[in-house]
């Protein structure tokens, strides 16, 4: 019984949260069209935010993290925490500091490194993180 | 503390081995550039006609300042470069070291710099354009306001344009893409001119980007978006459902496509 009324919540949830996007997807079409403006703001946000992710899955990245006593779901929690307006700060603060060369390589997985230790109140290398513990 | 500044800069000259992140030519040259003389305190308006004349335009630097000059400041405001040259149809995008500076000048594009041709407590701002450099000779060349070409010694211009934050702004027609700038800043460019309603100069911009970035929806989208702003359903159509099969999950190219074919249905 107990199970049959949380069920039949869930569904209820689930077939509100569509009518919902829905309604939005119709609004979205007949009240004017999305602007370039915001879809290059938040796709390309997005891109970076999953380059970092991205480095966070290599397998070298991961074992140093381990090393240094870290959990990597929570270094990847606290990565996803941060917000688009931080990920654009740090790739800027990434660029300034290698140079001007091109962050590829060694030097992205060292600074996501220190960006997770940063964020662990391990480092203080980039400006912006605040440590949470 | 400024003339330490001063010393320390003096003693030691461009090196460019050690300021380049590349493996820049020795010397390089931008055809055609014309030389126009500023009238009184127009540098910034003269620059920008001069680097769109480079490209085939007909524009005069009176034209350039009355979208861009500010009689009250006597000169004219980055932002105003920027945005004059987008009113003007033109892709804008910013530079910021010696790096992208050569990259574009051996990609053969002029680049309009910002410099303090005085000091920090006596500054003469000044805008030129950057049409080439030779490293054997230790010499920049810029047009720069006068009849003449200026020619500067590397360690001179470096320290005028350090002066001016390196700024530097590269101006070209929207079917031609900046060496230095990446997918972003020109996407960002070409969202610009949709915002001074230069549809057409969009339109073209997404239609260079999309070629040198195919498999990116983002230039479909806005080509999409720029043709629809000028009538062009069906070509809007065409473009947003290129992006919808470069990528079907993006909510916003199938709204936008939903609304160009309720237009065209209704």
């Amino acid at each position: 019984m107990g199970i049959l009324n949380i069920s039949k919540k869930s569904i209820a949830i689930v077939l509100s949260a569509q009518l919902i996007l829905a309604t939005q997807a119709v609004t979205m079409a007949q009240a004017e069209m999305v602007g370039t403006d915001a879809a290059i703001n938040k796709y390309t946000a997005l891109a970076s935010r999953n380059a970092l992710m991205d480095e966070m899955q290599r397998a070298d990245v991961q074992a140093e993290i381990v090393a240094l006593g870290i959990d990597p779901i929570e270094a990847e929690a606290r990565l996803a925490a941060l917000s688009d307006a931080e990920i654009a700060t740090m790739l800027t603060q990434m660029e300034n500091d290698s140079a001007g060369a091109d962050i590829v390589g060694t030097l992205f997985t060292i600074f996501v490194i220190l960006l997770v230790t940063d964020l662990l109140c391990f480092t203080r290398f980039f400006n912006f993180t605040r440590c949470v513990r | 503390m400024l003339a330490l500044g001063w010393l320390a800069a003096c003693a030691s000259p461009f090196d460019p081995d050690e300021r380049l992140s590349f493996e820049a030519p020795t010397r390089a040259q931008v055809a055609g550039v014309p030389l126009i003389k500023q009238e009184d305190f127009f540098c910034g308006p003269a620059s920008i006609a001069m680097v769109m004349q480079w490209a085939g335009a007909d524009v005069t630097q009176q034209d350039v300042a009355a979208l861009a000059f500010s009689p009250g400041a006597g000169g004219t405001y980055l932002a105003d470069m920027i945005g004059s040259s987008r009113r003007l149809g033109q892709l804008a995008t910013e530079i910021s070291d010696f790096d992208q500076l050569l990259t574009e000048v051996n990609a053969g594009h002029p680049v309009i710099v910002f410099q303090n041709l005085g000091l920090g407590v006596l500054p003469v701002w000044h805008y030129g354009v950057v049409t080439g450099y030779d490293f054997d000779k230790d010499e920049i060349y810029l047009n720069s306001g006068q009849l003449d070409q200026m020619i500067m010694e590397f360690a001179v211009f470096e320290r005028t344009w350090r002066r001016g934050d390196y700024w530097g702004l590269v101006v070209l027609p929207p079917d031609q893409l900046p060496a230095s700038a990446d997918e972003k800043d020109v996407l960002s460019a070409a969202a610009a001119l949709e915002r001074v309603s230069q549809f057409k100069a969009a339109e073209t911009l997404y239609e260079t980007g999309a070629a040198e970035w195919p498999d990116s929806w983002l230039w479909q989208f806005g080509l999409g978006n720029a043709r629809y702003a000028q009538g062009d359903l069906l070509g809007a159509r065409r473009a947003l459902r290129r992006a919808r099969v470069l990528d079907p999950a993006i909510q916003e190219v199938r709204a936008n496509l939903a609304f160009v074919e309720a237009e065209l249905a209704g």
